[in-house]
């Protein structure tokens, strides 16, 4: 007899509260918070005038990484100021994505809605807040009106443009983080279900439990595939919040 | 024959078991498959998001955003400005130096090369004036050997024409003598003393 159980999804994707209101993703939340504190706290404290090396090379590197590839790519020298609150961004979902790999913890807490969620509100809050800083009312003309757009176009474009950028930007932000590290989560629980389930098989299928190497053969890839995909997605956010805030503050590009 | 029995645990979870007895399910499935039927567990929805966790994310990044942007980034920012200026001025003095290097190898080069253009005018005068002192001498010299030699010349000639005179007396003494004692009587020295310069002469130039 083979027996494959699979449990319901909400004991993949949910934990146990530790106590009343504070479960695994509150965990995770507040360890990358603490983690990225301590991590710059650490750098902040070494000798800025050597050759940096450990922590303060990794968030130096952080914060080249952030200013040359996010910040000088989307918003330009004048978006510099937005580099904390990016490198902010992107350690926080880094540090949230990586425990989906990582033993006991092994779950992506952005792979539940509530951070990818809040991160997007934020984002919108922000971009928009940046538009109409800069452009005022102006803002809402060059967002709804593209310039260059034949006037009789006015009546296609603008709806689409009004749904694109203050609709559906925020929504397509969060379920894109959110849709990926469930779907890695998933993935890994299934073929570790499934490698556990062939290789405890209580039957006379002698080939079945050999066959077990394939699961195996997966799960490790996709964890090491986990790795990619969670740095990438905590970066296509960050890009794309330094694209949305650059298009706010120069509409004309 | 072999079937594959499907128990829904709910909310999404579901247990297969294959066998290759007779299922024990209730509710058989079309083909080898059967479907046991359990009641659905109800719980939250695995995609809406849940307030207390909406509330310690954003509390943590809301909290590692401050402290970000007021007190981490600037000090390490601070830092790598600190030591991009320094590395900045040390290429800036490093690149003076070696301006000034450059510079001082210019002027030893410049200096180098007039002392050898004195030193060569220097040799040029030096090798001018050797050559007329060679010259001057070797014509001293020549002039000297010139004379000396019309003296050896002259010296010469006196002692050959006395030596002719001398032979010359001898020959024409023997000469006067051998006639007088052939003919009985004494011929004219004057004569003889012709005739023995005249039998040299054309004796010596033959």
């Amino acid at each position: 007899m083979f027996a494959l159980e699979f449990p319901p999804i909400n004991e993949v994707i949910r934990w146990k509260d530790v106590f009343s209101s504070f479960n695994k993703v509150g965990i995770i939340a507040c360890l990358a918070a603490l983690i990225g504190v301590t991590v710059f706290l650490i750098a902040g404290r070494k000798d800025p005038m050597v050759a940096p090396k450990g922590v303060r090379n990794v968030a130096e590197t952080g914060v080249e990484f952030i200013e040359n590839q996010i910040v000088m790519q989307t918003i330009g020298e004048d978006g510099l100021g937005w580099t904390p609150f990016l490198l902010t961004l992107f350690v926080f979902i880094y540090l949230c994505n990586l425990p989906g790999i990582i033993p006991i913890l092994q779950f992506p807490a952005t792979a539940r809605m509530a951070l990818p969620l809040f991160m997007s509100v934020i984002v919108w809050l922000i971009y928009n807040g940046v538009g109409f800083k800069h452009h005022g009312l102006g803002y809402l003309k060059s967002s709804l009106f593209p310039p260059g757009v034949p006037k009789a176009m006015y009546l296609l474009v603008t709806p689409i443009e009004f749904i694109s950028t203050f609709i559906v930007r925020p929504f397509s932000l969060a379920i894109r983080l959110f849709a990926n590290m469930l779907a890695g989560h998933m993935l890994l629980v299934t073929f570790a279900l499934l490698s556990n389930a062939m290789l405890f098989a209580e039957t006379k299928q002698y080939m079945l439990k050999p066959m077990t190497i394939l699961p195996v053969f997966m799960l490790v890839f996709l964890t090491t595939f986990e790795v990619l995909v969670g740095f990438l997605q905590a970066f296509i956010f960050t890009i794309l919040t330094g694209v949305y805030i650059g298009q706010a503050k120069h509409p004309a590009h | 024959m072999h079937t594959a029995t499907v128990a829904h645990l709910g909310a999404g979870g579901f247990r297969v078991v294959f066998s290759a007895e007779e299922s024990t399910a209730t509710v058989p499935a079309p083909g080898n498959t059967a479907e046991a039927a359990v009641p659905e567990k109800s719980g939250p929805s695995p995609i809406a998001p849940e307030k207390y966790e909406l509330i310690w994310a954003l509390g943590a990044f809301v909290v590692f955003a401050l402290l970000m942007r007021l007190f981490l980034f600037p000090r390490l920012k601070k830092g790598m400005n600190a030591r991009y200026g320094k590395i900045r001025s040390d290429h800036e003095t490093a690149e003076s130096t070696r301006a000034a290097a450059e510079s001082e190898v210019a002027e030893y080069q410049s200096a180098l090369a007039s002392v050898k253009a004195e030193a060569a005018g220097r040799i040029d005068v030096a090798r001018q004036t050797l050559e007329t002192e060679r010259t001057a001498r070797i014509a001293e010299a020549n002039a000297r050997i010139a004379v000396r030699k019309a003296a050896a010349v002259a010296e010469t000639d006196a002692a050959m024409a006395a030596a002719r005179q001398s032979i010359e007396a001898a020959v024409g003494s023997v000469a006067e003598r051998a006639t007088e004692l052939t003919l009985g009587k004494r011929p004219d020295p004057a004569t003889v003393q012709r005739a023995v310069a005249e039998a040299m002469r054309s004796g010596v130039n033959s």
